[in-house]
């Protein structure tokens, strides 16, 4: 440390003027990034007639929340004009199982596989693998045709059920990435002490997985909330999910352009996974990092 | 408490044989020790005794009881792992008492049981903390305690202390014993360090490769080597192994070393009828370091076991309680044990005596005992 100082001491100068640098850049990425942020926060702070007097970067004069009241509770939706808010409880209603169902899932099929190695169990881990890399698109007709064979088609069930088997591969790796790094010997003394496979996992394997959880848990919320390729394919009118509504709602056609229903709108749907980041974010970074850390 | 048989014991995985042919049997309250370089196959017959991997050939027995086919929560075995295996997001108590509440015990048992086992290896303040707030020390107690708590019939002990520094290492392991005298139970205990195996023991598994090399007590091993190998595993500094012929010295056995001016001639004490065969053949000849030292007092007597002969010293090496004095014969570097008043200093010529009732002879081709 103090030999770090001494030699900073030295170069003083140019060391601030790198730094200097580093902090411009970084200034310029971050309002490149935040710049588009800015103007619809903004927008969806002012009133209409306000939108077209006044330029797109200008502060509201008058900040009013009545974009956001209407987009919520009326904007309409095709000929449906009961806002938002009923897309956001069917956003709900997809995200929330699906998330649960395909992290729990994972950590069981992650489990499995690296503590349990039964044959073949490095075959059954490069198949699912192969499922992350599957594009969506390659799936939409065969998935179609399950769902209607199984009577889910067009049905918030059916989704839950899309997501869990699409988030399934990336569940479960991230699950046996974690597991590979404990200990086998802790399943082996756990297996002497008597337990089986589900009192191991529960009451060993489960509790010391917060990390990967919510690792899990974010990118999966974050993946099928903003999903709206099997949302717009597979569920349709008053079962679409949230951000199949943004898009009606924007791309109406008649009537005067609301600019600012449109940002309150959008800012509406994307702010549940923005909530996600900004109070599970840090666990995040650290759960990705956890498993090569711990060695 | 009970005994252990291994009958003919294999483990191979695919093409791989890991174990070959493994027979040991101990009795009831014996310390096995099994130990051998690493790879040699010392966990995968702890895991087999345990059932953790199950076996490929033989059988496996505790008391009169064949359990290759138990599973290892009946086994009544228990075992402590190498990184200890504690369950990172359970107390101590909870460590200890967890095997009990699967097994159905009620509580007020597993709080005595607890209390019990804490008292005897004295971690009672520890008990409400998580392991990640334990030493290492006492992470390897409470792995101790975890076992203990069981009252198995065997415990299996997978290097429990090669992750503990030296002293803490060298305590724990009178404390092993202690509480192995103190108990009476039956052990099976892995390492791969010998003087472990020596200070522990009642019985010595040396393995390599898979293959069991001898099987016997502490001293046996270290004054009977079967081979080689377990002559130079067990012992440190190792035993010396020199190239030399064996010869019939005016009706004596002896054994001829090989050097540039005159071979150095050592008699034989008691040779046994085995060496008849041998004679005018080339042997390996070993002796241990405190086999060879200064010149000891009555060495000149023609009957003695101690026998003289003169070497140019290369260098010493004091250890405190004695000097290792390296000399070289045959070629090779040979190792002495001498007094520290008696060391020489390097170069000069000195001389040593032999002690030839503590010597082994092997056959250079099989590397077996003679
Ligand atoms: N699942 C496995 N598949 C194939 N080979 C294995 C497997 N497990 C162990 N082995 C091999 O079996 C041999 C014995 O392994 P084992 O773990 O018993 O060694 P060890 O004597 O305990 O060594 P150490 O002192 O390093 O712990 C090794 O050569 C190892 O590579
Ligand atoms: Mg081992």
């Amino acid at each position: 440390m103090a030999d770090i100082q001494h030699y900073s001491h030295d170069t003083g100068w140019k060391n601030t003027i790198l730094r200097g640098l580093l902090y411009l850049v970084l200034t310029l990425f971050a309002i490149y990034y935040l710049f588009p942020l800015f103007v619809m926060i903004s927008t969806s702070l002012k009133s209409l007639s306000e939108i077209r007097e006044g330029s797109l970067i200008s502060l509201p004069r008058v900040i009013t929340f009545d974009a956001w009241t209407y987009a919520w509770n009326e904007a309409c939706v095709g000929v449906e004009c009961s806002g938002i808010k009923i897309y956001f409880w069917n956003s709900v209603k997809m995200a929330v199982p699906a998330v649960l169902i395909s992290t729990f899932l994972g950590a069981i099929n992650g489990y499995a596989l690296t503590k349990w190695r039964f044959k073949g169990a490095n075959i059954v881990f490069a198949l699912l693998l192969f499922g992350c890399f599957i594009p969506f698109q390659v799936v939409l007709l065969p998935m179609s045709m399950v769902l209607g064979k199984l009577g889910l088609a067009s049905s918030t069930s059916g989704l839950v059920l899309v997501h869990v088997v699409y988030g399934l591969c990336f569940t479960t790796l991230f699950f046996r990435n974690y597991y590979v790094s404990i200990p086998d010997e802790l399943v082996k003394a756990a297996t002497i002490d008597g337990a089986g496979f589900f009192t191991i996992f529960w009451r060993i394997i489960l509790p010391i997985s917060t990390p990967i959880i919510v690792v899990s848990v974010i990118w999966q919320f974050t993946q099928i909330w903003n999903d709206f390729l099997f949302g717009a394919s597979f569920a349709s009118g008053d079962n679409a999910p949230m951000t199949v509504a943004l898009n009606n709602i924007v791309n109406t056609t008649t009537g005067v352009k609301q600019y600012n229903v449109d940002m309150a709108t959008a800012l509406l749907t994307g702010l549940p996974t923005l909530l996600v980041y900004v109070l599970a974010g840090k666990y995040f970074v650290r759960g990705l990092t956890a498993g090569s850390v711990k060695g | 408490m009970a005994s252990l048989t291994l009958d003919k014991v294999r483990k191979a995985y695919g093409p791989v044989e890991v174990l070959k042919e493994i027979n040991i049997a101990i009795e009831d309250g014996e310390f096995l020790v099994l130990v051998g370089p690493s790879g040699c196959g010392k966990s995968t017959l702890l895991n087999l005794i345990a059932g953790l991997e199950g076996s490929s050939g033989g059988e496996i027995r505790i008391g009169d009881r064949v359990i290759n086919d138990v599973h290892p929560k009946d086994r009544n075995i228990a075992m402590v792992f190498q990184s200890y295996a504690l369950y990172p997001n359970m107390t101590v108590r909870k460590n200890i008492t967890f095997g009990l509440e699967i097994r159905g015990v009620s509580n007020e048992d597993r709080d005595k049981a607890v209390a019990d086992v804490a008292k005897l290896l004295q971690i009672e303040p520890l008990l409400d903390r998580k392991p990640s707030q334990l030493s290492g020390g006492q992470r390897q107690r409470v792995a101790m305690g975890r076992a203990l708590v069981r009252d198995p019939d065997i415990f299996l002990f997978d290097e429990p202390l090669s992750n503990l520094d030296a002293k803490l290492r060298v305590d724990m392991r009178t404390e092993i014993k202690k509480l192995h005298q103190r108990l009476g139970s039956t052990i099976v205990y892995v390492t791969h360090d010998q003087i472990e195996a020596m200070t522990l023991a009642s019985r010595i598994a040396v393995m390599k490769d898979g293959i069991l090399q001898q099987f016997d007590t502490p001293q046996n091993i270290y004054e009977r080597p079967n081979n080689i190998f377990v002559a130079g595993f067990i012992g440190s500094p190792s035993m010396n192994f020199i190239n030399a012929t064996l010869i019939n010295d005016n009706g004596r056995l002896a054994v001829s070393i090989k050097r540039d001016n005159d071979p150095i001639v050592l008699p034989l004490k008691d040779a046994p009828e085995s060496y008849q065969a041998y004679i005018g053949k080339d042997v390996v000849f070993g002796i241990r370091p405190e086999g060879l030292t200064h010149k000891r007092t009555g060495s000149d007597a023609p009957d003695s076991q101690y026998v003289n002969f003169d070497c140019k010293v290369e260098v010493i090496e004091p250890t405190g309680a004695d000097t290792m004095t390296v000399v070289e014969i045959g070629g090779k570097e040979i190792v002495a044990r001498v007094r520290p008043d008696r060391a020489p200093h390097p170069g000069e010529v000195m001389t040593f005596s032999a002690d030839m009732s503590q010597i082994s002879l092997f056959d250079p081709a099989t590397e077996l005992r003679i």
